[in-house]
């Protein structure tokens, strides 16, 4: 349906890594662009937003920020390779969700529910506190 | 159902029996004829013969001889079982392990017998039997050959019982739809289990099949009557345990149809568990239906808070979300039923949850904040005000831990102005059986007489024991709408006066029983001259003689899930004016109080999950889990202590309750001395070691008629007693965010 993902053609070797840093935004495009057709297949509307969605997609994508160090090696195509790689794996996760091969709870639990909030700030005002009082603010669990 | 057991057992012993059947049959060629002249012999070979291993009771069941001197003997399958008179052949196969396919049998329901499923042979009969509806007799007596003590000789694998239960089973599939795809039913449906073990594998119907128009039974119970089987299980369940006699049966032979003639909702509070009873899927949930199949489903044996039963439940849920609840057996409390809002209200647990912490800003909308912000502020403020201005309340959904947390914390911080929702502003919680249904749930059923005292709830028990013993029902309080036969003696405090002196008619019949019993409401707890209420209804029960070692007959219905524990822990508020004083409120899921005394400038934290009427008055907001997300320790209303198993993860930033308030102890500098959910179990031990012998009744130890002093204040005969509960459907804050909920008030409250 809408696999229409122009990535399955194209050769996975990006030539530098600013056509993988233009790549990624194309993908972070594409996904967005693919929002409102995920959230009415899996009835989305009333657990989450739009909004949301799109910094749940940012905020996946910025985990791997991490690899774009412009090293140069004696494989000058190793970097660039990881990141088409991601891509890959990127792409691959959106057909999936958008061609209806996954289920609501899927998408609620990796994307919905349960995301860490921007509204913790990483600070200095833990030295005194009991491991209780670390892991309450941590999480639940 | 055991059906899956049921299915590999009948292959188990078809295969094992056909392996040792000639040397059986041998056998018993040469054995039966000496033993027809010789009763000795007969004796001596009624000890179970030695290839057939010890056999036991379907489900681990344990048999009840009423009178041990009434025991029968019967064969089944060439297995000796004892049984009490009076048991059917059905009853005798489950002692003896057999379990026999049914479909319009059901162990709480009267027996139909229509069904002809559970067929089997009996020796000497010409044709199989209705297990069902046979009773098991110890013998037949042919006077020629004196068969002393020869019990009655079941089978249930021969080849005639197998062919009858394929030549029903055929009979049934002959018109019913092939909707299995489409059906709610399909994966747990007593026919696909039934048929893929008992049935043939082809079927021989090559005419049309009938179809039924479908009938409206209100929002909650979806039918798709071409389905049915007409096994009437629904309209014996309406009839007997509900009380309603709206179901019934109409028309005759194959246009018959299960309906209610006129149009009728089913506005029973029971009407949810029909869907329970239906074999097939011709009454399905109707929230629930096309939403999952069963298999995906992770059950989670839990316990329902919405009322203060305490009815055993399980939570299915699948990833996050919970999609049904189902009841669970448990013989003392609810046996196998739950009431409507149990089994309906979980989507309201995805509506309306809080999911980050919040305060308050000067412009007054709410912002969202890290934990440590949250509870900094409320740690400031809380060291600003003076110990006797801090008040917290604790919610009808609390569970113990967090309220013995919530009292810990206020009282190292000096105050003990706490209180939990519905137990009034002044509960008297010194004695355990003046706030508990000394009788349990169970023992109701033996009482033959009840004094009602405006209370509506455990009516399911209250009716099997008047339609088992005619017991006779007195209610004072509002007209009400009873499913069973009961006297209106009143409706105010001055019926009460009338019956403590004997003045009133039904006082002749309360002092003539053998075990009255005498329920009182909660609702009593909010009125002013609660104390003398109480003490006019003691002075009935000294009267009546209601309250002797064996027998208690003095019961308090508690309304919510949490009063309970909070009388049991002490949560009793030092004086009655806290709030009006109040400049620091720390409310714990409490959404019903009254908050119209309090005073501007009071600052007023809000814990809890779901955004109900106590955030409009917050200045900071905690998230909490719900009961399908913690673990938590619930006292029902006579006194047994269960606990909750999370289901499902917390939402968003939740926390639990009580490692909220251990942080916030922490922050604010008065660390309480326990990390751990074991930690603060030991911490209630000390406190009321009752709540963590989970799933025992502890009877209270002392009763109030004897030890309560006497009280001086007059009753208020001009207020008459009003209903404690105005909307059934919506009574908590996880009933008014559900939509299902909000249809039944619309469409089903009795107005």
């Amino acid at each position: 349906m809408a696999s229409t993902m122009k990535y399955v053609r194209v050769p996975p070797n990006s030539a530098s890594l600013a056509e993988a840093r233009q790549r990624v935004f194309e993908f972070f495009k594409t996904a967005c662009r693919s929002i409102p057709s995920i959230m009415e297949i899996y009835t989305l509307d009333d657990v989450t937003s739009p909004s949301q969605l799109r910094s749940v997609i940012s905020s996946e994508i910025r985990k791997n920020a991490h690899i774009t160090n412009p090293k140069m090696d004696q494989l000058q195509r190793i970097e660039p390779d990881v990141i088409d790689m991601l891509l890959f794996k990127g792409t691959e996760e959106l057909c999936n969700i958008v061609e209806h091969s996954k289920q609501r709870h899927h998408i609620l639990g990796q994307y919905v529910l349960n995301r860490e909030d921007r509204t913790h700030d990483i600070g200095n005002k833990d030295q005194g506190a009991s491991d209780f009082l670390k892991s309450f603010y941590k999480s639940n669990y | 159902m055991g059906l899956g057991q049921l299915a590999s057992r009948a292959l188990f012993r078809s295969t094992r029996l056909a392996s040792s059947k000639p040397q059986l049959l041998l056998r018993r060629a040469i054995v039966s004829t000496p033993d027809l002249h010789n009763s000795g012999a007969a004796a001596a070979e009624a000890q179970p013969e030695p290839d057939l291993p010890k056999r036991n009771p379907v489900a681990g069941a344990r048999v009840h001889f009423p009178n041990p001197d009434d025991v029968i003997e019967v064969f089944v399958d060439g297995y000796p079982v004892k049984i009490p008179k009076g048991m059917t052949v059905l009853q005798a196969c489950e002692i003896a392990g057999v379990d026999i396919p049914r479909f319009c049998y059901h162990s709480r329901l009267s027996i139909a017998g229509n069904c002809r499923m559970c067929l089997v042979e009996v020796e000497k009969s010409p044709k199989p039997v209705a297990s069902c509806a046979m009773p098991a007799l110890p013998g037949k007596g042919w006077s020629f050959m004196k068969m002393v003590g020869f019990g009655m000789k079941i089978k249930t694998d021969t080849p005639l019982a197998k062919k009858a239960r394929e030549g029903v089973m055929e009979f049934l599939l002959m018109n019913h739809p092939l909707d299995c795809p489409i059906c709610d039913q399909g994966g747990e449906c007593d026919l696909q289990d039934q048929s893929m073990a008992f049935g043939s594998d082809r079927g021989r119907f090559t005419e049309v099949k009938r179809s039924v128009v479908d009938k409206n039974l209100g929002p909650l119970v979806k039918t798709v009557m071409t389905r049915c089987i007409q096994c009437t299980r629904c309209v014996r369940f309406a009839t007997e345990v509900a009380g309603v006699q709206d179901l019934g049966m109409l028309g005759r032979g194959s246009g018959e149809e299960i309906g209610t003639y006129v149009e009728k909702l089913m506005t029973s509070e029971l009407s949810g568990n029909v869907i329970d009873i239906c074999p097939v899927g011709a009454l399905t949930s109707k929230p629930f239906a096309f939403k999952a199949r069963n298999w995906e489903l992770k059950g989670t044996e839990s316990i329902d808070v919405t009322d203060a039963v305490g009815s055993n439940i399980r939570i299915d849920s699948r990833g996050p979300e919970v999609m049904r609840i189902v009841p669970r057996l448990n013989e003392d409390i609810n046996e196998e039923w739950i009431s409507d809002k149990t089994r309906f209200f979980y989507d309201g647990l995805k509506r309306q949850r809080l999911n980050d912490p919040m305060i308050r800003g000067a412009d007054g909308r709410f912002k969202t904040v890290s934990w440590r912000d949250a509870l900094a502020v409320v740690a400031e403020v809380i060291h600003q005000v003076k110990p006797e201005e801090i008040v917290g309340v604790a919610g009808k959904l609390s569970d113990a831990e967090s309220m013995m947390a919530l009292k810990d914390f206020l009282n190292t911080m000096g105050s003990n102005n706490i209180w939990c929702e519905g137990n009034g502003p002044n509960p008297n919680a010194d004695l355990r059986s003046g706030y508990i249904m000394n009788t349990s749930i169970n023992g109701l059923e033996k009482a033959d007489v009840f004094l009602l005292v405006e209370a509506a709830m455990v009516n399911a028990r209250i009716r099997k024991t008047v339609r088992a013993t005619s017991a006779k029902v007195g209610y004072v309080g509002p007209p009400a709408d009873f499913n069973y036969d009961h006297e209106h003696l009143g409706t105010g405090p001055e019926t009460l006066t009338e019956l403590s002196e004997g003045r009133h008619p039904f006082y002749s019949a309360l002092s003539n029983a053998k075990n009255p019993a005498i329920i009182v409401g909660a609702g009593i707890f909010g009125r002013n001259d609660k104390d003398a209420i109480f003490s006019v209804v003691e002075k009935i029960a000294k009267n009546i003689n209601a309250v002797r070692p064996d027998w208690n007959g003095l019961n308090v219905l508690l309304l919510n899930a949490a009063q309970a524990a909070a009388l049991d822990l002490g949560l009793v508020p030092q004086s009655e004016k806290s709030i009006e004083n109040a400049k620091f409120l720390y409310l714990m899921g409490a959404d019903d109080e009254n908050l119209d005394k309090l005073p501007n400038d009071a600052f007023v934290v809000y814990q809890g999950h779901h955004g109900d009427r106590g955030v409009y008055r917050a200045n900071v907001i905690l998230p909490a889990s719900a009961f399908s997300e913690k673990e938590g320790t619930y006292a029902n209303t006579e006194g047994c202590a269960q606990t909750t198993v999370p289901a499902v993860p917390t939402v968003g930033d939740a926390r639990d309750d009580w490692k909220i308030i251990r942080a916030l102890s922490e922050v604010a500098g008065v660390r309480l001395p326990y990390d751990s959910l074991s930690a603060i179990r030991s911490r209630i031990s000390t406190v009321a070691p009752n709540l963590l012998n989970a799933d025992e009744r502890e009877a209270a130890a002392f009763s109030t008629s004897s030890l309560r002093p006497e009280v001086k204040e007059k009753m208020d005969n001009s207020a008459p007693f009003g209903t404690a509960v105005e909307n059934f459907y919506m009574t908590d804050s996880i009933t008014r965010a559900s939509k299902i909920m909000a249809q039944c008030s619309a469409s089903l409250s009795k107005k």
